[in-house]
């Protein structure tokens, strides 16, 4: 565990870990945008390094897949999403800044609790990060929570999905590479999707604010 | 056998195929794909009848496809009602409300989704059966503002962000069993096969295979409509067309049902049966709770409908948590709640077309002014109230004793109580609904009569299974109940 | 050691501390001019400040209590305490015995909280507020402390700074750790915001706005001023010292040989040099904050400091 390879990927996890909780940090989308970026990119580049010494070739393709589609594609689809219906720059979220960053600091102790038992089972030199990605999982839900802008909620629910590749790399060095393919296709539908229906949000609602959404109520 | 399961999966397939290739939309694409969805009603009654016959069939490289008792009951359910929402649905009727593009998109995502469903249910491997309950949300969530509105576009918003976050959570659960699995007998490709998590299961860490429960049940339990993760449902299956309300509520709160139960069947080897037990005790009590608390003020007809849906699934997973008469009980109702809700929701989409309202308040006089309608609609509610003859009837009866037998005699009492509560609010405002005068500028008669037909094979349907069913059935049932109470 | 060394080492380390606090501050201040192209200053310029100073008439308000005379020499005299248990130029030291970090969180808690009482004590508007203010930015940022170097501590097996110092140098790749990085960004935040910089409070400045120290000295004048300034020029070298020797220990001196110390020395003023240089580019390129978002930046530093813990946590 003292292993230079241990280090580094725990390294790597709390990168990802701090772009998440940059989520909760920073308001504007452009930042949040880039923040999920940066997440990806660091994701990637774990991936890279874990391939690179376990000389898994899916990795490999993995971590291409997630530098090219999370991230570039999707921050490119975001902030063109962003300039179309940017609405007002920032809007205050359901719980104020301070608070929200106490609560992920509390969140990533509560995924240490959590994930106490697995760490046991494990003997990969990588399992030491994998608390901090449940730690990004518990975050990016409170992102989705707390947040009111449509539009961080859904790079509240990428940052999910990154958090769980993150526990699936560090665990058990990515999982088997057609349910990969798999998940990607999904992960790619349903962004596409998501997208579609804020378009539609913000045709009727002329906002993205999800604060509107209150009419269904009973 | 394998042509077989083909056509089952294949059919639903190419009717989205033929759907979306003919632009702009004929009656004649929508009338291929309501013929390819009973293709596939056949398709899955056949492989009922080979798996009753001893077979397993399965498909597929390291047999990611399976088919046992439990799939096979589960397949024809969703070929079921997808038929019958493929009859009855946008595009195939006289009096239409939908634009022609509007139908072609129903038509395309409805296939999809019976598809995305039916390789749910008939998956070994459970990563596939992830990707697609997943894929039900995408296939599901582009229909539901059919008729954009604001209202619709908030369900559908709702529907897609929580559901999608659920089933990522079901992901962090599926993750952590592939974890456990592989560090106790090395990778390989059929980690993700139930078969070998099965095998495997008594040998498995108990904490991690508890952890990974939770986030199961959390994450399918969302797509289930499970209290506290039910926000999304009553709007999404209020505000999407009737057909494809038959879909959800009917077959998919059943499929996510079935991913749960697929994966308790190996957490109770890992762990035990308490804490699974328990979990799914808890959820299905709150789910029961929140839905008769719910109903009591309800004034539309379609939410009142989707509560009902809440409701019936917690009791289905009240059963999941009481044993194997508990489950028995939880699976004969899962049947049942399938026909029942799919020709109510249908129903309810013929009187919104004649009463253009949504509120209860305003519809009157449905015996006179739709007397088929209305005498079907009320039977379906007497249905879904539990009175006999129906099925619901027996399978309430089925889980109150699984609940006296395993030892819950108070829980069952508080179960009863809700349930009571659920049924008086339900039958008060349908007997509004069905009796008076007609409010003036309603068009009396039945319209579109062939359409009543498969409506009415449902009440009879739902007749037949509460006297007892059908031999084949009740075989079938009992199969699959042995492999959920392992 | 000898203990008579060790002492005598360890008070020849706080004279020190004091003589090069001026020259350290009055080096930033130069820099920043540097960078916006002005002349600036000379480096020495803060020693003439502080002679200046000791020799001025001193004005109390006559509405100052007994408080707002002795706060100069709390301020002063625990500062200096500090000093004694910071390992500026060598640990352990015999003072060690005594003090360990919740030690000296305590001590500058102490030093902060009688600032602001005598900000509040003449009973001006001006020191009202900064009191408040600073109140507002202490609250956040001295748990900090303790946590980013608890975090530290963790590893290290023991709170004591000269334990944490000799553990660093002991075992090389523990730098590089991500608990330590994590760390190290916790505890940079945390040294702005104590020492009234950049972004959190602007030393230069005496606009209302934007003033939180400048404020609470407001009514300071003569040899109080005096102290009170030299006082907080030694906080600056102070936690500059903490970073570079708990983060970067080598350097400091393990045996009392005039040889270690020389080299301890010469590392030391490297170190300082170093240090800042970086805060007078980051303080040149970072705007100052709006008041109400200095609690969301000390929450980051304090996220980071849970964040490190959790983290050395682990991979003990």
């Amino acid at each position: 565990m003292d292993s230079a390879f241990g280090q580094l990927t725990v390294l790597g996890s709390s990168l990802v870990l701090l772009c998440g909780l940059t989520l909760l940090w920073r308001r504007g989308s452009a930042a949040h945008i880039n923040a999920f970026a940066a997440q990806s990119v660091a994701l990637a580049a774990t991936a890279g390094l874990i391939a690179v010494v376990t000389g898994g070739r899916e990795l490999w393709v993995v971590a291409v897949i997630f530098l090219g589609l999370k991230g570039t594609l999707m921050p490119i689809l975001l902030k063109r999403m962003d300039r179309r219906f940017g609405g007002p720059r920032e809007l205050e979220p359901y719980v104020n800044t301070a608070t929200s960053l106490v609560i992920g600091g509390l969140l990533v102790v509560l995924a240490y609790i959590v994930t106490w038992p697995i760490l046991d089972v494990s003997r990969l030199p990588t399992r030491a990060g994998m608390p901090l990605a449940m730690g990004l999982i518990f975050v990016s839900l409170f992102v989705i929570i707390s947040r009111k802008k449509a539009l961080t909620q859904v790079i509240g629910f990428l940052a999910l999905e990154n958090g769980i590749a993150l526990l699936a790399m560090l665990g058990t060095y990515g999982i088997p590479f057609i349910v990969e393919i798999g998940v990607f296709l999904d992960a790619l539908m349903g962004f596409l999707v998501m997208q579609i229906v804020i378009y539609r949000i913000q045709e009727t609602f002329e906002s993205i604010d999800v604060e509107q959404l209150n009419r269904l109520s009973q | 056998m394998r042509l077989t399961y083909l056509a089952v999966v294949g059919a639903p397939l190419a009717a989205a195929l033929v759907a979306a290739l003919v632009r702009p939309y004929r009656r004649w694409a929508g009338a291929t794909g309501a013929l390819l969805s009973t293709l596939s009603l056949a398709g899955a009654l056949r492989l009922a009848g080979q798996v009753l016959a001893g077979a397993t069939p399965t498909w597929g490289p390291s047999e990611m496809m399976r088919v046992d008792a439990l799939s096979a009951l589960l397949a024809v359910c969703v070929a079921f009602v997808a038929a019958l929402a493929a009859w009855l649905g946008p595009g195939l009727g006289r009096d239409e409300h939908y634009t022609p593009a509007q139908a072609r998109r129903f038509r395309i995502f409805s296939s999809l989704f019976a598809f995305t469903m039916l390789i749910a249910v008939t998956a070994n491997n459970v990563a596939i059966m992830w990707v697609a309950v997943e894929a039900t949300t995408i296939a599901s969530a582009l229909l539901i503002p059919l008729h954009v509105s604001k209202a619709s576009v908030e369900a559908s918003w709702k529907y897609i962000l929580i559901g999608s976050v659920g089933i990522a959570l079901a992901f962090v659960g599926t993750v952590l069993g592939y974890f456990d699995y592989v560090h106790l007998a090395g990778e390989r490709q059929s980690a993700l096969n139930w078969t070998s998590l099965m095998a495997a299961a008594p040998a498995m860490h108990p904490r991690v295979m508890a952890l990974a429960f939770v986030f199961i049940v959390i994450g399918y339990g969302t797509k289930a409509g499970l209290a506290p993760m039910h926000t999304w449902l009553p709007d999404a299956h209020a505000e999407a067309p009737a057909a494809l309300s038959a879909m959800m509520s009917g077959v998919l709160l059943a499929v996510a049902l079935y991913a749960i139960i697929r994966w308790k069947v190996v957490v109770d080897l890992t762990v035990g049966s308490t804490l699974p037990d328990r979990l799914l005790l808890v959820l299905g009590l709150a789910s029961l709770a929140v839905a008769a608390l719910s109903l009591v003020g309800q004034r539309q007809y379609k939410r009142l409908l989707a509560y009902s849906s809440i409701e019936h699934t917690g009791l289905m997973c009240v059963g999941l948590g009481l044993g194997p008469l508990g489950a028995f009980a939880a699976l004969l109702h899962l049947v049942n709640h399938a026909v029942a809700k799919g020709m109510m929701f249908l129903l309810s989409g013929r009187i919104l077309d004649r009463y253009h309202t949504t509120e209860m308040g305003e519809v009157s006089g449905l015996l006179r002014a739709m007397p088929v309608t209305g005498g079907l609609f009320a039977a379906g509610m007497l249905a879904l109230a539990g009175l006999p003859p129906f099925g619901i009837f027996f399978s309430k009866l089925s889980l109150v004793r699984a609940g006296f037998a395993t030892g819950h005699p108070w829980l069952m009492a508080l179960v009863l109580v809700l349930l009571l509560a659920a049924v008086v609010a339900m039958l008060a405002q349908i007997n509004r609904m069905l009796y008076g005068a007609p409010p003036a500028g309603v068009r009396m008669g039945e319209s579109n009569r062939w359409g009543l037909v498969p409506l009415a094979l449902c009440a009879a349907l739902l007749v037949a299974l509460g006297l007892g069913g059908f031999g084949a059935f009740q075989t079938l049932l009992d199969r699959a109940v042995e492999i959920v109470s392992r | 050691m000898p203990l008579q060394t060790g002492y005598t080492v360890a008070i020849a380390q706080t004279a020190l501390a004091l003589l090069l606090a001026p020259g350290l501050v009055g080096l930033i201040r130069w820099l920043k001019a540097r960078l916006q192209n002005r002349r600036g200053a000379p480096v020495w310029q803060p020693y003439l400040e502080l002679r200046k100073l000791f020799a001025k008439e001193v004005v109390v308000s006559s509405n100052a209590s007994w408080l707002f005379r002795t706060a100069p020499f709390v301020v002063f005299a625990s500062t200096v305490a500090v000093a004694f248990l910071v390992p500026v130029l060598a640990a352990p030291l015999p003072f060690d015995s005594v003090g360990d970090l919740l030690v000296v969180v305590y001590l500058l808690l102490l030093g902060t909280f009688f600032l602001a009482l005598a900000g509040l004590d003449p009973g001006s508007a001006f020191g009202g507020m900064g009191s408040s203010r600073e109140m507002t930015v202490a609250a956040l940022s001295e748990p900090t402390v303790a946590l980013a170097i608890f975090a530290l501590a963790l590893g290290a097996g023991s709170t004591n700074l000269g334990q944490i110092v000799a553990r660093t140098m002991a075992d090389p790749a523990a730098a590089v750790s991500p608990g330590y990085l994590l760390a190290f960004g916790a505890l940079f935040v945390v040294t702005l915001a104590e020492n009234g910089r950049l972004p959190v409070d602007n030393p230069a400045t005496h606009l209302e706005l934007t003033m939180i120290h400048e404020a609470m000295i407001l009514e300071y004048s003569g040899r109080y001023l005096a102290l009170i300034e030299w006082a907080a020029w030694l906080k600056v070298l102070l936690f500059f010292s903490l970073l570079g020797n708990l983060f970067v220990p080598w350097g400091v001196a393990t045996v009392l040989t005039w040889a270690a110390l020389g080299w301890a020395l010469a590392t030391l003023v490297a170190k300082l040099v170093v240090l800042a240089v970086v805060l007078a580019v980051f303080e040149t390129r970072v705007a100052k904050l709006r008041l109400f978002r200095v609690p969301e930046l000390l929450a980051v530093s304090f996220v980071l400091a849970v964040l490190a813990i959790t983290v050395s946590f682990l991979v003990r």
